[in-house]
């Protein structure tokens, strides 16, 4: 609690007072999750969790971000820039919700993430703003050669007026999307989460003073601040860099992806170089890339750094305008996220040398997934069902990494098939690790997953992955782990870059990418050798081959 | 028959609360807990305590207990050798869970051990879809030969949980029926037993957390029984439940997962009557024994209750109490670690051989050793001078931790005590700050051995103003369980729709529920001026995840209850989520049955105030060393048993009773209310 001593110039708080005003900010998000969870109808987010909600300042600074999907933090970061760009702060009244999604005027990194907004009103002004982003598994079978092609574009506009739903807007939204009903459910859930985030907010103003929390909000962005500067001050000066391949089914080829991090003192420059942008939905916008470097930065520099505004300070980013890794108007974003994953692991390969015990060796580098869009036999209404797949996550200098998990920007659950089986007409044939696909080392990485569906009516699929064409990266003498796959079922015409159909009976099997692996194999400790085999987590022949090791 | 008995296990000690049902005194005993037993100390315990009142076991009418048997395998990891038979495709379901990182940003974070290891995780051929329709039939021979591998493998439990278990439960059945014939010593379980519910990985989860502790808890529930059988025990014995009411023996031996939370929650219901009986609404409950300390908020007299949380790292899904634990009390060993910091648990001295001033040959100091040290415990003797303690052992062992950090001895015993106390303020944020709950808005009720010793320390690291130090705040959980209803919950899953068609659906749960829970009151010779029945439906919008408990109205079921089922629903769903979604179809889920068997609690009496002078209560005075004065202060010490309603008693000073040690520090002061309770308050 030392480190949350008054600061010169700002109103004298007591630690503790700021220390209960920023643990009930976390507990005024977590709490917003929750009722979005609870009172929404979609499988993405009722079961899959693939939603976020943050607090924001009058001045646009996150306060606080439930710890749900860091890659939401994209569209929080952009929502209030353009929503105050649009509409004046005079003009808005209490019960004014703003929507947008888009990723060039609307705050947005994707269309499928719709962010709503509402400002928080104490005293006749506006002293924050409660926000939340929910992934619609929606716009889903469209083309990706530029964003007009990905769903419907919506800047920030009012959804509700003085707490009166605006209807027309509402109707234009659901007529461009293909699960009305779900939609709707979904939006009225959003609007929940945000009701009781304004609530909270409200009362939480009026039990410690405006003033008081207000003041408490900056104290806490000042302590980010600080602990990122120290933990940053405690990394050698210099520019470290590193380069890395990226593919994805949309495009033919592997594309070269680099950064170079330099640290100076207290404060570190990311500067990252990529192809020009493309005509596929796996560019990213500024924003995702900010979001994706805070992230990164975070678990490598200090973990417990408060994940608020405050942070961002001491970082500074750069990627040339144009590329993937930062693309203009009016590439399409859609799958943005697989290049934030090996963004990610840029950055912890460039710091592996100054920070070898904080980083990992390479993760499995994608967010593989699958989506499948089908009409309903009896009123030829659309489903669209959306999965996410974890992977391996890269092994430590001091241990194994972890077996089929979401990591880094990504953090949804999967749907559990008893869930899937009674919305949707697949069933899921098996889900499991992937022998073998842990990348050898003293530390070994983690496994990838398979899942296979099988297909109960015609639909149409779309899958995605990375690190087709090559593995994720071992550490210090650790080897690569398993890449990602498509297999095909019998009878199944393999997918055209990604896309394609399903008839009733027939299987896919998606294969998502292991994990690196952390020091020499030689170093390996020969019980968890044994454990690994006695599991089958590997085979004999790679035990003698990589780890010389033979059972007697 | 008038002796009501109440028993608390403990890692430490083992508490017994005596309470007569026609006079309505109140008598506790404690004895040392025998860990490797836990069964032996607690016949010792029952024996010594109902002789120590002239009393005979055969006298006994209710004999109700707590434990911490089941926690602490799941804890330590010492559970079974657990197999797992499950659907062809899904044997790695239980290491991915819900394919989630245990933290969002530190990736040096681990998962929780699994409990099944790969190789002992079998799949077998069997399919049912998820409208109960059969795709694949189940391979019996392949399930045989998978229970045949087990047992080879050496297995003391097996759990069957496949796909859709819940809606037809004939495969796991006839699978744990070959399991039962291949394994005849192995304990086994299938999900559709513990925990017949949507979701196949928490379901699995449950089943496998079942099965792991199974034969811990029914080899400890039947040497129990034996004991207090030979006692001559004459009434079936009861055991608390994680959600606070309690069950037979026979039902925890078969659902142990509905046991993990035992022990502490009875501590809350007994800190919920004592604030009740007090006044005070709103506590934070401070539980600290000798190994774990359980820590719960009430606000405005309730604990939240959930239907599902994850325990120890392991989903269950079974009502219990929202407690938070820390693995530290007055047992845990202090020690320097690899990076030169002194740190406090969470290896625990336990009850044997105890800490080093118990003189049974451990040499590594604990934090009862620091308070020896300190003489805020009695340099002496404990338990009112039946256990006497060596002061000259603590301080060499203290003086050896002292010399490898480089510090005084007093230092270092108060420094063990700072490092104690900041894992207690750390856990007791996680369920009010980091909750939305401001402590300082709360009392702090400190009880089990250590609390009241370290409750002032602590509310001063929070800021609470006050604090609450219960009667008997050594044996309180013992009391707890006198203070519980019996309880038992009924419940059927049936999806059906809101309107005239449900009702009959409706009726026919109901009866069916409502017979079961008959039979429960008359195993349990519930009279019917005793009983009591809530019946209550969980409720949502057709596409929803997640339900609203709805309550029915009394009397039998008819279209009038569809209505007040609808507007009630719309009602709740307005209250939590702030709208009605007009016209959209809603769905009642699940039909709830809760039996209560009221049972005659220990009732406290009222005691006449005798004025501020607590001078007469005074047996003594000695040195102890405060923090505040950074030396030896001389402090009166008073015996609580002494001390009458109105008495206050200005700090420093230090209060013993047999049970428990409370320190009153310089600045605040004690008051002893009507019940006995003492309030320390700032002066």
């Amino acid at each position: 609690m030392n480190q949350l001593l008054p600061v010169a110039g700002k109103p004298a708080l007591d630690p503790i007072t700021v220390e209960v005003i920023g643990s009930a900010l976390s507990s005024i998000t977590e709490e917003m999750g929750e009722t979005l969870v609870r009172a929404s109808y979609s499988t993405n987010i009722k079961e899959r969790r693939d939603c976020s909600t943050a607090l924001f300042n009058h001045n646009g600074d996150t306060l606080c971000q439930a710890e749900h999907i860091p890659m939401h933090l994209g569209s929080f970061i952009g929502i209030l820039p353009h929503i105050l760009k649009r509409h004046p702060a005079a003009e808005m009244r209490p019960g004014d919700v703003f929507i947008g999604n888009d990723a060039y005027e609307g705050g947005g990194t994707h269309l499928p993430d719709f962010v709503l907004a509402e400002p928080v009103f104490v005293d006749g002004e506006i002293v924050a703003w409660a926000v939340n982003t929910a992934h619609h598994a929606d716009f889903a079978d469209r083309g990706h050669a530029h964003i007009y092609q990905e769903g419907l574009r919506i800047p920030p506009i009012r959804l509700y007026r003085a707490g009166v739903l605006q209807h027309d807007v509402q109707e234009l939204i659901l007529l461009n999307c293909q699960v009305p009903r779900e939609r709707l459910s979904d939006l009225r859930a959003q609007m929940a989460a945000n009701r009781l985030g304004v609530q909270r907010m409200t009362a939480l103003c009026a039990k410690y003073g405006r003033d008081t929390v207000l003041a408490a909000g900056d104290a806490l962005l000042d302590y980010a601040e600080r602990k990122m500067r120290a933990g940053i001050a405690a990394i050698p000066d210099g520019t470290y860099r590193f380069a890395d391949m990226f593919d994805n089914p949309e495009t033919d080829e592997s594309m070269p992806v680099s950064c170079a991090i330099t640290v100076a003192g207290e404060s570190m420059h990311l500067e990252f170089d990529a192809p020009d942008q493309v005509r596929a939905g796996l560019n990213m916008v500024y924003t995702a890339l900010l979001s994706t470097v805070y992230y990164a930065v975070k678990t490598v520099v200090d973990p417990t750094v408060l994940p608020n505004a405050g942070l961002a300070r001491p970082l500074s980013v750069a990627a040339r305008q144009g590329s993937i890794l930062n693309c203009s108007h009016p590439a399409a974003v859609n799958g943005r996220i697989a290049a934030c994953q090996r963004v990610v692991d840029l950055i912890h390969g460039a710091l592996a040398p100054v920070v070898p015990e904080r980083v990992t060796a390479a993760s499995n580098g994608a967010v593989a997934s699958a989506t499948f869009v089908g009409e309903r036999p009896d009123d030829g209404s659309i489903w669209v069902y959306l999965e996410t797949i974890g992977g391996g996550s890269g092994a430590r200098a001091g241990k194994d990494g972890l077996d089929g998990v979401h990591v880094h920007m990504t953090n949804t659950s999967n749907l559990p098939a008893e869930a899937l089986e009674l919305e949707y007409p697949l069933t899921l044939l098996r889900y499991e690790l992937v022998d073998g696909s842990g990348g050898a080392g003293t530390h070994r990485g983690g496994m990838g997953l398979r899942r296979v569906y099988r297909a109960e009516a015609p639909c149409r699929v779309r899958i995605d992955s990375s690190r087709l064409l090559s593995a994720p990266w071992g550490l210090a003498g650790g080897l690569p782990g398993g890449s990602s796959a498509f297999v095909y079922g019998p009878g199944v015409q393999p997918f055209d870059h990604g896309s394609g159909k399903l008839e009733p009976g027939q299987v896919i099997e998606i294969v998502t990418p292991g994990a690196g692996g952390y020091g020499p194999p030689g170093g390996r400790d020969p019980e968890a050798i044994r454990r690994d085999l006695a599991e089958k987590r590997i085979d004999p022949g790679t035990a003698a081959r990589v780890y010389s090791f033979t059972t007697h | 028959m008038a002796w009501r008995v109440g028993v608390d296990s403990g890692g430490t000690f083992t508490d017994v609360c005596l309470f007569d049902d026609a006079s309505g005194r109140v008598e506790v005993w404690k004895v040392s807990s025998t860990p490797d037993d836990p069964s032996r100390g607690i016949a010792q315990g029952v024996e010594e305590g109902v002789g120590g009142i002239g009393a005979r076991v055969a006298d006994v009418g209710y004999f109700g207990h707590g434990t911490t048997v089941g926690t602490n395998a799941l804890i330590q990891h010492r559970g079974a050798r657990t197999g797992l038979i499950t659907t062809a495709g899904f044997r790695d379901l239980l290491e991915i869970g819900r394919q989630k990182r245990p933290d969002l940003y530190d990736l040096q974070a681990d998962k929780p051990p699994v409990l099944v290891a790969r190789d002992l995780r079998l799949e077998v051929p069997e399919r049912v879809l998820f409208d109960g329709r059969i795709e694949t039939a189940l391979d019996e021979q392949a399930v045989r030969e998978a229970a045949r591998a087990l047992r080879e493998a050496g297995v003391q439990a097996v759990a069957v949980c496949f796909l859709y278990g819940f809606v037809r439960p004939e495969h796991e059945a006839a699978a744990r029926r070959i399991v039962a014939e291949e394994c005849p010593d192995a304990f086994a379980c299938a999900s559709h037993g513990v925990a017949p519910e949507f979701r196949e990985y928490e379901r699995l989860s449950t089943v496998v957390v079942n099965a792991y502790l199974g034969p811990v808890m029914q080899r400890y529930i039947r040497r129990l029984a034996e004991r207090l059988a030979s006692l001559g025990l004459a009434v079936p014995p009861h055991l608390t439940q994680s959600n606070g009411g309690v069950i037979g023996f026979e039902q925890a031996g078969r659902m142990p997962v509905r046991t993990v939370l035992s022990g502490p929650s009875t501590g809350v219901i007994a800190a919920q009557e004592v604030g009740r009986m007090a006044g005070i609404g709103n506590l934070i409950t401070f539980d600290m024994g000798g190994t774990s300390t359980d820590v719960a908020l009430l606000q405005d007299g309730v604990c939240r209750l959930a239907s599902e949380a994850v325990v120890h790292g392991y989903p269950i899904k079974a009502p219990m109490l929202d407690i938070h634990t820390v693995g530290a009390g007055g047992g845990s060993i202090a020690y320097v670690d690899s990076g030169g910091l002194l740190k406090v648990g969470p290896r625990s001295a336990g009850a044997y051989p105890g800490p080093v001033c118990y003189g049974n040959g451990n040499e590594e100091p604990t934090v009862t050793d620091a308070n020896v040290v300190l003489q805020t415990l009695n340099p002496t003797h404990l338990l009112g001078g039946r256990m006497p303690v060596d002061q000259a052992l603590a301080k060499r062992a203290i003086g050896r931790l002292a010399e490898r950090l480089g510090m005084e001895l007093m230092a270092t015993a108060q420094g063990i005590l700072a490092v104690v106390t900041a894992n207690m303020a750390r856990a007791i944020r996680v369920i009010s700050v980091q909750r939305g709950h401001d402590p300082r808005d709360y009392t702090l009720a400190a009880f089990g051995g250590a609390g009241p010793l370290h409750a002032a320390r602590l509310a001063r690291e929070l800021d609470i103003g006050r604090i609450l130090v219960p009667r008997y705040p050594g044996i309180l959980c013992a009391m707890g369980l006198l203070l519980t209803d019996l309880r038992a919950d009924f419940a059927s899953t049936r999806l059906v729709t809101l309107g005239h068609a449900a009702l009959e659906e409706m009726s026919g749960a109901f009866a069916e529920l409502t017979r079961q829970a008959e039979e429960w009151f008359e195993a349990e010779h519930i009279g019917p001026a005793a009983q009591r029945l809530t019946r209550n439906v969980d409720m949502r919008y057709a596409g929803q995840n997640y339900e609203i408990a709805v309550p029915v109205p009394e009397g039998p079921v008819g279209p009038a209850t569809l209505d007040a089922l609808a507007e009630g629903f719309a009602r709740a769903h307005e209250r939590l989520y702030g709208f009605v979604a007009e016209g959209e179809p809603v769905q009642l889920v699940t039909f709830r049955v809760e039996a209560a068997g009221l049972v005659r609690k220990a009732a406290f009496r009222k005691l006449a105030e005798r004025g501020a002078d607590a001078a007469a209560a005074i047996v003594g005075s000695r040195e102890v060393w405060l923090a505040e004065a950074g030396g030896f202060v001389a402090c009166p010490v008073y015996d609580r048993t002494r001390l009458e309603a109105g008495n206050r008693i200005a700090g420093p000073a230090i209060v013993e009773q047999m049970d428990a040690t409370t320190v009153v520090p310089p600045g605040m002061t004690a008051r002893v209310d009507t019940y006995a309770n003492l309030i320390l308050e700032a002066a």
